[in-house]
């Protein structure tokens, strides 16, 4: 318990100190902060479905996307402010998930993943599409208005509800029956799980998190392209993190979402395009070492509960 | 009183090869029966058609006198028809304790405390934090069998559970499922062990390519020409 509450109090600390660094930080700070946060808001979020079903979601960014579309919309045609709007964000990319989730979750394995990647193309050409709405491929300029702090604290707030949501579900016996269908759908149905119920639920709730990261993204960026909220590129980072953090646990996506992010902020500023090979060898190396994760891995090793 | 089991007619085939063909048997509630045939001969097909694993082409299934062919395997199982597989399917990165804990609904502290009688039960009370994948092959079965028992259900099918059970196991797991019937389920198991078969059911069927060739008490089967035939050939 004494190791729990050591816990508690360091997560306490760790809030509080991000919690004032706005006032400390430069402007370029803030944006990385906030960024860190959008990667664990996603990165975890991808993990609801994908590292607990083991469902691969190959076209997770559709859901930042249509978030970043509809906050982006509501903010421009109808004047909302950027925070319900955001919300509503979170909402699309729900309903979005409820009507692709249907038939996409009856596929299994590749199938669903190449479903998924296939789903963000089809989206990302409905918005360029519809000019009238979203401005097609000329995008879509929010007024202009410096809201990068309270945009923070909002995306901060983000994470943190995506990872107590996963706590919770991992804790859970709701949590149980979606690694049952990870580690065996036929025998979880022979059981009584209704498959096809459980996997819709883990994948709305993966959806809301990027849905909003993608609203208050649009309101961060003041400017939203179809290329530049529909990036595959941003599914495969989600899904690196995830990999290299640990699936299926509660910690991993955020460890993977700083030890990347961190990375690449680094990196990314002294060599441009070495970074991408960065990228690409801990893919390869997190795959061929440690399959698992570094909290995966850790996790079988020294028999480690649930929540971490 | 319905039958707890009722299949008529049943057939399904994949692509050319009638894997059940026109199967109908009865099972009466409290009674143990067994089922046995050569390789190949539809017993796991024929499971998995009563289960809802396999679709069916033709007949009907009916469980306590309501028809339960066209259901989802979750349905049936909710219905209260519980199930082993030939192939062990335990959720190998869950504990052995989370295995069983996954079906159930409502208190988790009664839940808990039912799963953990029931790997007492079966002597794993020791193992139930170990990851299911890490259990020898015969514990892994051992959790099999005691999971489907979670739900309570009044139709269990078994398929070999004996295989790579050891002695001891194995005759605390006949005497268990002697006590299930004693308390009114019904239990249809797949055997290869004839000792097994004979010592335990009461009825037997027999499958070949697909048919039902015979139906009796074990006795009676032994002897039967067409089983014999089946077996051993002409």
């Amino acid at each position: 318990m004494s190791r729990r509450a050591g816990f508690l109090a360091a997560l306490a600390a760790a809030a509080a100190l991000l919690a004032v660094y706005p006032s400390v930080a430069s402007g370029y700070g803030v944006r990385a902060g906030l960024q860190l946060f959008m990667w664990i808001a996603l990165a975890g979020s991808w993990n609801i479905i994908s590292g607990l079903t083991g469902y691969v979601s190959f076209g997770h960014v559709a859901f930042f996307g249509a978030g970043a579309y509809a906050a982006g919309i509501l903010v421009v045609k109808s004047g909302w402010p950027w925070l319900p709007a955001s919300l509503a964000g979170g909402v699309a990319a729900c309903l979005l998930a409820l009507v692709i989730g249907y038939p996409c979750l009856r596929l299994k394995g590749p199938y669903f993943a190449i479903a998924m990647l296939g789903l963000n193309e089809v989206v990302r050409a409905l918005v360029s599409y519809f000019e009238g709405l979203t401005g097609g491929g000329n995008g879509l300029s929010l007024p202009t208005l410096d809201a990068a702090i309270p945009v923070y604290y909002v995306m901060g707030l983000t994470a943190a509800a995506v990872v107590a949501l996963t706590y919770f579900v991992i804790t859970s016996r709701f949590g149980l029956r979606l690694m049952t269908i990870r580690e065996d759908e036929v025998a979880a149905e022979a059981m009584g799980i209704d498959t096809a119920r459980h996997k819709l639920y883990a994948f709305l709730l993966s959806a809301v998190g990027p849905g909003i990261a993608g609203g208050l993204a649009a309101r961060d960026q003041g400017y939203i392209e179809p290329v530049s909220v529909f990036p595959l590129a941003t599914t495969i980072t989600m899904i690196v993190m995830v990999l290299f953090g640990g699936k299926g646990t509660v910690w991993g996506p955020v460890l993977g979402a700083v030890v990347l992010f961190v990375f690449q902020e680094l990196v990314w500023a002294r060599f441009i395009y070495l970074h991408q090979l960065f990228f690409g060898a801990i893919i390869i190396a997190v795959v061929l070492l440690m399959p698992r994760g570094v909290l995966g891995l850790l996790q079988i090793r020294y028999r480690l509960p649930r929540t971490i | 009183m319905s039958p707890a089991l009722e299949v008529e007619g049943l057939h399904t085939h994949f692509g050319g090869v009638s894997a059940v063909d026109g199967v109908s048997l009865v099972l009466e509630p409290g009674r143990i029966y067994g089922l046995i045939g050569p390789n190949g001969s539809g017993k796991t097909t024929l499971f998995n058609c009563i289960t809802g694993v396999e679709r069916r082409d033709a007949g009907r299934v009916a469980f306590n006198g309501q028809r339960i062919d066209g259901l989802k395997p979750w349905q049936i199982a909710r219905k209260g028809i519980g199930r082993t597989f030939q192939v062990i399917r335990v959720f190998p990165e869950l504990s052995a304790l989370e295995n069983l804990l996954v079906v159930t609904r409502g208190s988790r502290v009664a839940a808990r405390e039912r799963a953990l009688e029931l790997l007492t039960f079966v002597r794993l009370e020791g193992l139930r934090d170990e990851y299911a994948g890490n259990l020898s092959y015969g514990q892994q079965k051992l959790v099999e069998f005691v999971r489907v028992l979670m739900r309570d259900p009044s139709l269990i099918l078994l398929d070999e559970p004996a295989a790579g059970v050891n002695r001891t196991l194995l005759q605390d797991l006949l005497d268990a499922v002697r006590r299930l019937r004693d308390r009114g389920k019904t239990i249809l198991l797949v055997e290869h062990d004839m000792k097994v078969v004979m010592g335990l059911c009461e009825t037997v069927f027999v499958l070949d390519h697909g048919e039902k060739i015979a139906e009796g008490p074990p006795g009676t089967i032994q002897t039967d020409e067409r089983v014999i035939e089946a077996y051993f050939g002409r």
